[in-house]
């Protein structure tokens, strides 16, 4: 499929060799061999530890904290405490409202009056080693009154209900509603109607490494230096600025080598403010390394939705209307920038999907609850909110007696771009053809009837469909389709041709997995001509790199090429007029490739691009060329919506006396339009269906009716390893978009956003003799042999 | 998440590991593999004030086959996996070694720490009592041996006093009649048992004899199940035996649900691997049953 | 303070240590040796795997002073001449890392499974790795580089310790 590019920028300019090639990453060496620098491999002169107590219940008040024992304690250089840093003036991190009714929710840095949920940090010691420092936290005396903790979030605005923020009329974050179409009456006139509650279990990205923050103030300059884990060096360096009150460039943020980050560390934290007040305090660096208990309890949750779904279908299938409320668990405080509404609005919004559906109403509402806060975490509400969806579409096609493969099919929008009722601009892409390839792949008919002998033996195999749109290349566009018109994204970068001929891109786009250093290399190659060992990339460091709003929601790929086309095409401009110059030729008979210029058709006429640069750094002679000859561009890039596509599809086995699920295949059709490097969409895709895979039988936070936090370890929060995920296969559909730069759509969220929704389906096929359906994630062992049990009960 | 400070010894003796712990006054813990151990310490959830570490004391790390076949207490799970003098006396132990962690908890955990720390999901503990196991403990009056059904007394808890220490599981010859059965089901690989279950039986002219069933992650210890062993006794294994059987082990237990299974999976998973761990163990004494 | 004694990636090493010092804390800190990385202190993520004596073990269920009389490897030392290995290049050229933070413990777990059995089927690989926690792959390119990587030494083109310029 081609489709014409109403853009100027060309991402195989003439002589291009890389982009769209399967290249080995050039980022790999050094961590295999063990000389990645992540924040806790850092060491400063005079460097002190940090560890933070925390609250050991869910709501109180705070009514006194006694920190003298363990300021006592030899090794302690100070505790500090809420006091402390409001003596000081740090202003709180404020999660603003957006939406008529909302407040905005301050969070102080550690609390001065009240806990709110378990894990929540109270007090930081900063001694000489982490050890000290972790028995010091046992000597602070804190006195708790305790208040009712707020766990359900369906009871959260009852009238008696306790109130987490007192300066807030209800424990209500934000409610919005919204109705495109006619659908009470097609849910009146329908011929059937299918409805669920889906309540989505709590989740998070759980990247190996945990969170780390390494501080030092600069008393002379009055600024800080300050090493953090994050995906968002600058919206950090935004936030902690204001919270000390200092200009933004008073603050150098850099986040080194990152250990994965999943979304979860796409928000400030409180501790990125409290360390630095430490090391200011103190006079020397501080060092905090979260610890996997505090990461569990204390870095952002997801996903937990109770989703009320209606499914509107006339006799012959065809899908009319749908309807949902999204109640989101949002926990203690807002997130930064989303706000705890980010989860309901995006399961909400993108509730249609790819489904022709002209009748659509929704509500959403988020409400604070004593748990940790929720933020992003990959694939966001849209992943929750599209299990929902595809679970339901498959109990509708079970109660239809049709197949769920060609029920999807019979109500799937087209291939060409398509705005869906609520509003999302779809920019085309495979929508039936990667259900069509997913159904080849598997070789669905073969499939049904290994299933049906299976079940003569006794043994229960399904399969599981989930095909998706994954709205990407998140821009302030893509922001507000999703009903975030407040989160305004703002990216530039630069490209630089160096004197001695190699290039240099600066963004602000971090990179903890996803490769930039190889992708964004391609496509500056590209570009400027040169050899991909010749390009360097430069992320990390706001002193070093322009400002990003940060890598997350699939955007990297999409705004980082759009700005490196731009601002290296640019540069490629001057370089083209450099070498003619040199060469005495016109600029449109150069050709630029393999690090040369040379005369089209004529490569004995080469010049190295290190020659050319030199020309331009150090020739007299190139200053008789005229306009700005800077070999360097700054370029900035919002684009258009655009959304990637596809089908997840899984294969289990079932066990229905002990509900153990062993995955057999998963199959995995991804469009992410043109490809800038297929081995890189192959890893994401992967590892995001792992995850997915996860979340549908394992993950789950878990607290109990008191706000007690019962998941503090991996052996209570359960990761998937080699042994569960099994075999991921990934095909690939490559329909440019007609809107971006290069055709690009953003990618890396789908497999953690549709697997869960075709893992469930497969197992609920695969049960489907006993008549099991689910209404929850995880699905574990337990819950389904107890619906199997439960099912078989009721027979007798 | 960094240990408590403690007290560290590194004896050469058990003699003197013993009168270490009684030194320690019940505030002394044995170091073994460390597996169950640290994790509990980095998290402070365990505070010892005195660490005996066993690494140097000699003559903890030997097996004797002898009929049955002594095992030393600080003998790794990867070596008990790994020994094919394990494997032709004990196969069972062998085959739940399996399931214990993953290779680097196995390589460092051992067979003797794994008993003592008694964790009721736990798959040695599991097979000491479904075989009978005799733990040899040392304290500083000398040296007593424990049957393995008085062994475990609680989640944790053992029949050990606080100054002493394993030294030594024996286990029992198998009769050449019984056949064995090991299952377990876990949410994760290598993860705790949600349950498990590890059967012998003997097979007499076509009858079932000396049924042993036992069951970990469903009570407070892993825990024998007599009434199905004494329903056994001299039936055939069929359908309606079966069938009985799994009834029985259900009905015996009365398990707690957690966030990782309800008691009702728990008790019901219970009779199902029972049921199948007695499959395992008829068919492979080679007789019909 | 306890005196341990000890090799790190064949160099002798004494120092004096806490007894509550973690292995892992001992290799990063004390030492320097910051490819081994810690991510639970639980047991149960893997990334802290280190070899002592050549057999996989969690350094961060280990204290510094049980390591006392063993040689230790990491990361560090599987290709002294600052190249890649097999194994390593293997790593690189099936995709097998993504952020790279599991990777060490990964690359040290496959390294002793190598060690021992040169042709794992995926079924061995997926099992012996399994201890380890990869957030970022979903093991799919990580099984296909262990593969790779056996097959190169199975065809004996290689040596496991060859390293190549990196």
């Amino acid at each position: 499929m081609t489709t014409s590019l109403p853009i100027d920028h060309e991402l195989h300019p003439a002589g291009a060799q890389y982009v769209g090639a399967k290249i080995n990453r050039v980022e790999d060496p050094r961590f295999l061999r063990g000389e990645g620098r992540f924040v806790d491999d850092m060491s400063l002169p005079g460097m002190l530890h940090a560890a933070f107590l925390r609250s050991p219940v869910a709501h109180a008040n705070i009514t006194s904290i006694d920190t003298s024992r363990a300021a006592a304690l030899p090794g302690v250089t100070a505790v500090f405490t809420g006091q402390d840093l409001e003596a000081e003036g740090i202003q709180p991190i404020v999660s603003r409202a957006f939406l008529p009714g909302m407040g905005d929710n301050l969070r102080e840095p550690l609390p001065t009056k009240k806990v709110r949920y378990v894990g929540e940090a109270v007090a930081v010691v900063v001694a000489d080693s982490r050890y000290i420092a972790e028995d010091a936290c046992e000597l602070i005396d804190v006195e708790y009154e305790r208040l009712p903790a707020v766990i359900d979030p369906e009871g959260a605005l009852d009238p008696g209900a306790a109130l987490l923020h007192e300066d807030l009329p209800a424990n209500l974050i934000g409610r919005k509603s919204e109705s495109h179409g006619d659908p009470e009456r097609v849910f009146a006139e329908a011929d059937h109607v299918f409805s669920h509650r889906f309540v989505h279990g709590r989740v998070a990205g759980v990247p190996i490494e945990c969170r780390g923050v390494i501080a030092e103030y600069d008393r002379g300059r009055e600024g800080f230096l300050i090493y953090s884990s994050t995906q968002i060096p600058h919206l950090t360096r935004s936030v902690a600025a204001e919270c000390f009150g200092l200009a933004e460039s008073d603050l150098q943020v850099i986040a080194p080598d990152v250990g994965g980050g999943f979304g979860i560390k796409a928000h400030p934290y409180i501790e990125e403010v409290v360390i630095p007040f430490a090391a200011r305090r103190i006079g020397r660096p501080v060092k905090w390394i979260e610890d996997r208990y505090e990461h569990l309890s204390s870095a952002v949750h997801a996903k937990e939705l109770v989703m009320d779904l209606e499914l509107a279908v006339a006799a012959d299938g065809t899908f009319l209307g749908m309807r949902g409320r999204y109640n989101a668990n949002a926990g203690a405080y807002g997130c930064f920038p989303q706000t705890g509404m980010v989860d309901a609005m995006c399961a909400a919004t993108l509730l249609p999907s790819l489904y022709k559906v002209d009748h659509v109403s929704y509500e959403i509402l988020a409400v604070y609850t004593n748990k940790c806060m929720t933020g992003t975490y990959r694939g966001v509400g849209w992943g929750a909110g599209h299990t929902a969806r595809e679970v339901l579409i498959d109990d509708a096609a079970r109660a239809l007696g049709r197949d769920p493969l060609e029920l999807r099919l019979q109500n799937c929008i087209p291939s060409e771009p398509y705005r869906s009722v609520v509003g999302m601009n779809y920019d085309g892409g495979s929508y039936q053809e990667s259900m069509e390839q997913a159904r080849d792949a598997l070789d669905y008919d073969a499939l049904r009837e290994r299933q049906a002998k299976l079940r003569e033996e006794g043994r229960y195999i399904g399969v599981g469909f989930s095909p998706f749109v994954e709205p990407a290349g998140f821009g302030s566009k893509a922001a507000a389709a999703v009903g975030q018109k407040h989160q305004v994204t703002y990216d530039w970068g630069s490209v630089t041709l160096e004197g001695d001929g190699t290039v240099t891109v600066r963004m602000g786009f971090h990179s903890h997995g996803q490769g930039h250093e190889t992708t964004f290399a391609q496509v500056a190659a590209d570009q400027l001509g040169v050899r991909m060992e010749d390009v360097r990339i430069k992320y990390g460091d706001t002193e070093g790199v322009p400002y990003s709003t940060g890598t997350f929601a699939s955007r990297s790929g999409v705004i980082g090429s759009g700005l490196i086309m731009r601002a290296g095409g640019d540069v490629r401009d001057k370089l083209l007029r450099l070498a003619a110059h040199l060469m005495e030729v016109s600029p449109a008979d150069i050709e630029l490739s393999g690090g040369k210029a040379f005369v089209r058709g004529a490569p004995d006429t080469a010049r190295t691009i290190k020659e050319v640069a030199q020309y331009a750094y150090f020739g007299p002679g190139s200053r008789q060329l005229e306009g700005d000859m800077a070999l360097t561009s700054t370029r900035s890039y919002d684009p258009p919506e655009s959304y990637s596509n596809g089908t997840i599809a899984v294969v289990v086995e079932v066990d229905p006396e002990t509900g153990k699920v062993t995955i057999e295949r998963t199959v995995a059709i991804e469009d992410c339009g043109v490809m800038l490097n297929p081995t890189i969409v192959e890893g994401q895709v992967a590892g995001a269906v792992a995850q997915g895979i996860g979340g549908a039988l394992y993950e789950e936070f878990v607290y109990d009716d008191d706000g007690n936090f019962l998941s503090g370890t991996l052996l209570d929060y359960l990761l998937a390893s080699s042994m569960e995920v099994g075999p991921i296969e990934v095909h690939h559909i490559e329909t440019p978009s007609p809107v971006t730069d290069g055709g690009i759509k953003g990618m890396g969220e789908a497999g953690t956003l549709a697997a869960p929704a075709a893992v469930l389906n497969a197992v609920a096929d695969a049960l489907s003799p006993f008549g099991v359906t689910f209404t929850s994630t995880p699905i574990t062992a337990s819950l389904i042999r107890d619906a199997v049990a439960a099912k078989r009960e009721g027979e007798q | 998440m960094k240990p408590a400070p403690f007290e560290y010894h590194a004896p050469e003796t058990s003699v003197e590991a013993a009168s270490l712990l009684r030194e320690a006054g019940g505030d002394g813990k044995i170091l073994a593999g460390g597996q169950s151990l640290l994790p509990l310490m980095n998290l402070r959830l365990a505070r010892p004030s005195v660490l005996v570490d066993l690494r140097r004391v000699q003559g903890l790390d030997g097996t004797l086959a002898n009929g049955g076949i002594r095992i030393g207490s600080m003998v790794r799970h990867g070596q008990v996996q790994r020994s094919h003098e394990i494997q032709s006396r004990v196969p069972m132990l062998t085959e739940a070694m399996r399931h214990v962690g993953h290779p680097a908890i196995r390589n460092r955990g051992t067979l003797g720490g794994s008993i003592a720390h008694a964790d009721p999901a736990a798959e040695a503990p599991l097979v000491a009592v479904a075989l009978g196991a005799e733990l040899v403990a040392l304290g500083p009056d000398g040296t007593r041996t424990i049957q393995a059904d008085d062994f475990f007394q609680g989640p944790f808890m053992t029949a050990l006093a606080d100054d002493e220490l394993l030294t030594e599981i024996l286990f029992p010859e198998a009769p050449a009649s019984a056949g064995w059965g090991f299952r377990e089901v876990a949410r994760a690989h290598g993860d705790f048992a949600l349950v498990a279950v590890a059967a012998v039986v003997s097979v007499e002219d076509g009858r079932l004899r000396d049924a042993r069933i036992a069951v970990a992650g469903a009570a407070d210890r892993p825990m024998r199940i007599a009434a199905a062993e004494q329903a056994l006794e001299g039936a055939a294994w069929d359908a309606g035996t079966r069938s009985d059987v799994e009834q029985i082990v259900r009905d015996a237990l009365s398990p707690a649900g957690d966030s990782h299974a309800s008691a009702e999976y728990r008790k019901s998973v219970a009779g199902v691997l029972a049921a199948r761990a007695l499959d395992d163990a008829t068919k492979a004494t080679g007789s019909t049953a | 303070m306890r005196t341990v004694s000890l090799t790190v990636n064949g160099n002798p090493v004494e120092e004096e240590v806490e007894p509550r010092l973690l292995l892992s804390d001992f290799l990063r800190h004390e030492l320097g040796l910051t490819g081994t990385h810690v991510g639970c202190e639980q047991g149960v993520c893997g990334a802290c795997t280190v070899l002592v004596d050549g057999e996989t073990v969690r350094s961060c269920l280990t204290l510094a002073c049980q390591a006392d009389g063993t040689a230790i490897q990491t990361v560090e030392g599987l290709a002294p001449n600052g190249g890649l290995n097999v194994l390593q290049r293997a790593f690189q050229e099936n995709h097998g890392l993504q952020c790279g933070f599991c990777t060490p413990g990964f690359l040290m777990a496959a390294t002793a499974l190598l060690e021992r059995n040169d042709d794992p089927s995926e079924e061995e690989i997926r099992d012996e790795l399994s201890g380890n926690i990869c957030r970022c792959t979903g093991y799919t390119g990580i099984v296909r580089s262990v593969q790779a990587a056996a097959l190169q030494l199975r065809e004996g083109t290689v040596t496991a310790s060859e390293g190549t310029a990196g």
